[in-house]
């Protein structure tokens, strides 16, 4: 059983959280500061570099509870009428940190090589520009009528 | 698989849009207020946020050799799924018992093609899954061909993001739709 507890959460003496190595446990980090380094400029680095491993299953269970608490969230603010017009951006907000949670760490884009992030970027882009084109020509179809 | 996701991000993209363009614009109801069960709904996206979870230990697990384990949590997605799944196909029925259907009313059309076609991908991830499954209790899978449930993995978690999506801007933000209001005609 602790055999159980230590696999779960140290993974051989590896840290608390399992995490993968990464730049930042080198002894001269490329990235410096708690969260990889002066993270207003480097903070496409820090969302894509590549560690060399997957996180650990710790790791994952609080992101998976991270997951459920804005879940939670979302549904408790649709009840309360008092947000008014903050309600959809605050919604969209929310389901933009999910959509981040899931696909940087269950579907370990932080952990891997950055080109998959920049595929899977560049086809949210392309995505998202469908999107808008789409509420823009209804948009100026109305304003036509 | 992540080039499949990205034509994929542009395929849901465009339905979403459609949804979105068609937004109060049906002319009879049910509408929106009446009919969508927000509460319902969060379980069932519940479900299906933790099926991510167990999706991702059932990797962990497979590729650390641990075989009770990685079978267990790779037929936990599977059954998340179904669970899932069952909720769509109990929504769907009430809907049609209240009179909701693909035909009724543009967003009879516009909800049933997007969550059907949302559905149709859970179905598909499941089937795949039942696969990886029967292939890990016959040794097929494997640490070193892990790699095979990775792929499966990510396109559940896809269907997983898609839904995110899809639960905000159908099911909470469109939830207080009602039919249109109508502008008072001021001619002679």
């Amino acid at each position: 059983m602790s055999d159980f507890w230590k696999e779960l959460l140290t993974h051989k003496g590896n840290g608390w959280w399992n995490l993968p190595k990464t730049s930042q446990s080198e002894p001269n980090p490329k990235y410096e500061g708690p969260i990889g380094g002066p993270w207003l400029t480097n903070w496409w680095k820090f969302l894509t570099h590549s560690g060399v491993d997957h996180a650990g299953p710790a790791f994952y269970t609080v992101v998976a509870i991270f997951l459920a608490v804005i879940t939670l969230l979302e549904v408790w603010i649709y009840t309360i009428k008092e947000f008014g017009v903050w309600l959809n951006p605050i919604l969209i907000v929310l389901s933009l940190f999910k959509f981040i949670g899931v696909v940087a760490f269950f579907m370990h884009l932080r952990f891997d090589h950055r080109y998959f992030t920049l595929i899977f970027t560049f086809c949210m882009i392309l995505g998202v520009s469908v999107f808008i084109s789409a509420l823009l020509m209804k948009s100026f179809a109305q304003t036509i009528q | 698989m992540w080039t499949f996701l990205g034509s994929d991000v542009m395929f849901f993209g465009a339905f979403i849009a459609t949804y979105l363009v068609y937004r109060g614009k049906s002319l009879v109801g049910p509408y929106p207020n009446e009919i969508l069960n927000i509460p319902v709904t969060s379980v069932s996206t519940f479900v299906l946020l933790m099926s991510s979870f167990a999706m991702v230990l059932a990797l962990h697990y497979v590729k650390e050799g641990k075989k009770s384990l990685g079978s267990f949590w790779i037929w936990s997605v599977v059954v998340l799924g179904a669970i899932f799944l069952g909720f769509q196909v109990v929504e769907f029925t009430e809907f049609a018992l209240h009179g909701l259907t693909p035909r009724t009313n543009l967003f009879g059309t516009t909800f049933f093609i997007l969550t059907g076609l949302h559905g149709g991908h859970v179905t598909i991830g499941v089937i795949w899954l039942i696969f990886m499954g029967v292939a890990h209790k016959k040794n097929a899978l494997r640490p070193d061909n892990a790699e095979d449930l990775e792929i499966a993995g990510l396109y559940w978690h896809f269907v997983d993001i898609v839904w995110i999506v899809i639960f905000t801007v159908i099911y909470l933000i469109s939830a207080s739709d009602g039919a249109p209001v109508t502008v008072p005609h001021l001619g002679h």
